[in-house]
């Protein structure tokens, strides 16, 4: 069953007065359930397309809708772009969890607070204040998890980045989103730490069937997916 | 959720949101400092000023009004009405110390009119046991008068030097001779000390049916100065006797003759003796006064003490109806409250302006503190580009962004206005104390204790008005953080993440 898919999504920036087309009618499907690998090189558009895909970002507009749903996002049969703003902020907050190369964790806030800001965000003031017992034992068990039970109350700038990059996973897991996006979530680590990062998705993926889309330009790591879409000349190539 | 936490922690955190406090901090603490001295001032002068007014007056026109006692027994039999006294006013030229003024004299009757308006107490030359705070070397002349010295000044009666008999005599405003120098310790030292002089009062009596009559002058002796600090009273304002000055003004009780008769016409009696002729005595012309003052029983607003005033008086009115004369009906007579005088009231008006305008003045200032925090905020979003991005990819909506900054500028208002509001209790409690480390430091006087009749500094801070500025010095953070949050909504959140 196709949890996500881009249909033939066109992604043009404009420079000044120049079109830098960058997606130029991208087609991608993925499973529930699957760890797919997004490879390409640098400037190819990968984080682009993860974007669209966690409606950060929409496709362009003129390409669009022309009866068959094409230059469309579609997450569980539903097109992104016919969601409201309000509805866009819930897919964000319940469906989708993003990792990113370089953390982007809140420096003023503890490694406890940090990975439990998505579910903050989602419940609101009150619904949080009713949670916050329930909601903070499970971000303890996933922190714990992830081999930092002992550095709840730490900053993030006295964590290491593989330590960071542990927090923002546990962040992004927290509210249980049926796809994890991961851009380059290793390409700042070295090769042991990254394949530590790694062996937890894996861990996640394989025990709870998590749906992960990584990008990555590099071989090695997209080979730990179970399948590779492959992102050049604006399009997406299996294999 | 997120909005409350990070509030606290950017709160905590940064240096640029405590510069952001400190705005807003001085600007509440100027403002309410300001507002609260004027407002002192303008009290403390208007306490000062109502000193000779009693709480309502009823006025009559240059003819003056007869049987006041009547009307003076009527009005302290209501239960409104504490206390009641008849006063006569009138235009006179001082002669004092060689040279010559105009001044405003009321006549009184000391005892009644110190139960309306406790002039008593603005005596000045009158005993003091201990010198004043300031007055390390004891140059303050009251405390070597002798105890009681007021008594005089109270019953504006002097005894006469040569033939010991009790004579009328004068109280004066303390400005009113120029013989006084006002000290900063709150004491006066006199050039000439007055109660020892004489002055002379020059008055032009009109008679019943407004025409002038012979111009009237006397020497009085001066009982005692009153300093009530209201300028406009103590530099224009004489006390008298009352019975002294109706006489002079010819408004005390008269024989009336008959109308038409000529005087200077030479008769014959029956016995062939010759005589000027003598006009038939037809009547007696009750005593006049030109107003008549009364003080409000405990718990009595003005405007009910108003409305009972008019009503006796109009009793009083009917009761005299054939009498000859009648007394002025009431369309005649003005009853007014004491802040209702013409003169008190364009005073007040003119210094409620006058803060209004200084208050503006700081307002308008105080603005600096709302482009201050715009300007703190505006970097700060930009600071926190990526964050508001990272927030925006975890779900967070704009509205949640926005809101995330405006609470922040909310809070910043209330610690900023808050500690604002303390010091500026600190500083209003203390003004004197600072004002004198000031001028013993620097040496520099900044109140004037001549020009603003004061010695002392108000220095109350009214919880209301507080409360306003308090209120303002938050919107005021709030507006400055508007703009911002603005921007931080609008942020495209691809954008912020890929931000630098
Ligand atoms: N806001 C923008 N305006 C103009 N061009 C942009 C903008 N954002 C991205 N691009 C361009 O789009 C192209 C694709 O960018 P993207 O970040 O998706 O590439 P990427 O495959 O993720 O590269 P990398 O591996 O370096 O992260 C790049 O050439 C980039 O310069
Ligand atoms: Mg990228």
């Amino acid at each position: 069953m196709t949890l996500i898919l881009a249909n033939d999504v066109r992604k043009t920036y404009r420079l000044g007065r120049v079109d830098v087309p960058v997606l130029k009618g991208a087609t991608a499907s993925i499973e529930r359930g699957e760890w797919v690998a997004l490879l390409g090189a640098s400037g190819s558009g990968k984080s682009t397309l993860l974007h669209l895909l966690g409606g950060l970002d929409r496709p362009d507009r003129n390409t669009r809708n022309n009866g068959n749903g094409a230059g469309e996002v579609v997450f569980d049969g539903r097109a992104l772009t016919s969601m409201s703003a309000r509805e866009l902020d819930r897919y964000r907050s319940e469906s989708v969890g993003f990792i990113f190369q370089f953390y982007h964790l809140l420096p003023e806030l503890t490694v406890l607070e940090n990975s439990q800001l998505g579910a903050m965000i989602q419940h609101g003031r009150f619904g949080w204040m009713k949670r916050r017992r329930n909601e903070r034992a499970r971000a303890t068990e996933l922190l714990d998890r992830f081999g930092l039970g002992e550095r709840l109350r730490h900053r993030p700038a006295e964590l290491s980045g593989g330590e960071r990059q542990r927090v923002a996973i546990a962040r992004a897991l927290m509210n249980e989103p049926a796809l994890l996006l991961a851009d380059e979530p290793t390409g700042n680590l070295d090769r042991a730490t990254g394949g530590r990062i790694l062996d937890a998705l894996a861990a996640y993926h394989t025990e709870l069937g998590q749906t992960i889309v990584m990008v990555t330009h590099d071989e090695e790591v997209a080979n730990r997916a179970e399948r590779i879409l492959r992102l050049a000349d604006g399009v997406v190539e299996e294999g | 959720m997120y909005q409350a936490l990070l509030t606290r922690r950017y709160l905590l955190s940064k240096v640029m949101p405590l510069l952001a406090i400190a705005a807003v901090m001085l600007c509440t603490a100027m403002v309410l400092i300001v507002w609260s001295v004027m407002a002192g001032f303008l009290t403390t002068l208007l306490d000062s000023g109502k000193t000779l007014m009693g709480d309502v007056e009823i006025e009559a026109s240059l003819n003056g009004l007869p049987y006041y006692e009547d009307l003076r027994d009527r009005l302290e039999a209501d239960p409104a009405i504490a206390a009641s006294s008849a006063t006569v006013k009138a235009q006179a030229l001082l002669g004092v110390l060689g040279g010559s003024m105009g001044v405003q004299v009321i006549g009184i009757d000391g005892p009644s009119y110190h139960a309306v308006t406790g002039f008593g107490e603005t005596l000045w030359w009158r005993h003091l046991d201990e010198p004043l705070r300031k007055d390390l070397n004891e140059e303050d002349l009251r405390l070597k008068i002798p105890e009681g010295f007021e008594e005089f000044g109270l019953h504006l009666t002097e005894v006469d030097r040569e033939t010991g008999a009790n004579v009328p005599a004068v109280v004066l405003g303390i400005n009113v001779a120029n013989a006084n120098f006002a000290t900063g310790g709150g004491w006066i030292v006199p050039f000439v000390f007055m109660p020892q002089e004489e002055v002379t009062l020059t008055v032009l009596p009109i008679s019943r049916n407004g025409a002038p009559i012979n111009v009237q002058a006397q020497r009085f002796p001066v009982a005692n100065e009153m300093r009530t600090r209201f300028y406009e009273v103590d530099a224009n304002f004489v006390l008298i006797r009352r019975d002294a000055l109706q006489e002079l003004l010819r408004m005390d009780e008269a024989q009336r003759i008959e109308d038409g008769f000529e005087f200077g016409v030479i008769e014959e009696s029956e016995h062939g003796e010759e005589s000027f002729s003598a006009p038939r005595v037809v009547g007696v012309d009750p005593a006049r006064v030109s107003s008549v003052l009364v003080r409000a029983a405990e718990g009595v607003s003005l405007g009910e003490l108003k409305e009972r005033v008019r009503q006796v008086y109009a009793e009083f009115v009917l009761a005299h109806d054939d009498a000859n004369p009648k007394p002025p009906d009431s369309s005649r007579i003005i009853i007014q409250t004491w802040d209702e005088r013409p003169g008190i009231r364009n005073f007040v008006q003119a210094v409620k302006k006058e803060t209004a305008l200084l208050l503006a003045l700081f307002a308008f200032i105080s603005l600096t503190a709302v482009f201050l925090v715009c300007a703190i905020f505006w970097s700060m979003v930009s600071e926190k580009t990526k964050d508001i991005g990272v927030l925006r990819a975890l779900g967070a909506s704009r509205l949640g962004v926005a809101w995330l900054f405006l609470r922040y500028g909310t809070a910043i208002g209330v610690v900023g206005s808050i500690l604002g509001g303390v010091i500026a209790v600190l500083i209003v409690r203390n003004i004197n104390p600072i004002h004198e480390w000031i001028g013993r430091a620097l040496g520099i006087v900044i109140w004037d204790p001549e020009m603003y009749l004061f010695a002392d500094i108000p220095n109350q801070v009214e919880p209301t008005k507080a409360a306003i500025v308090l209120g303002a010095g938050v919107l005021f953070s709030v507006l400055g953080a508007l703009l911002p949050a603005a921007r931080a909504a609008s942020l495209d959140p691809v954008r912020s993440l890929r931000f630098e």
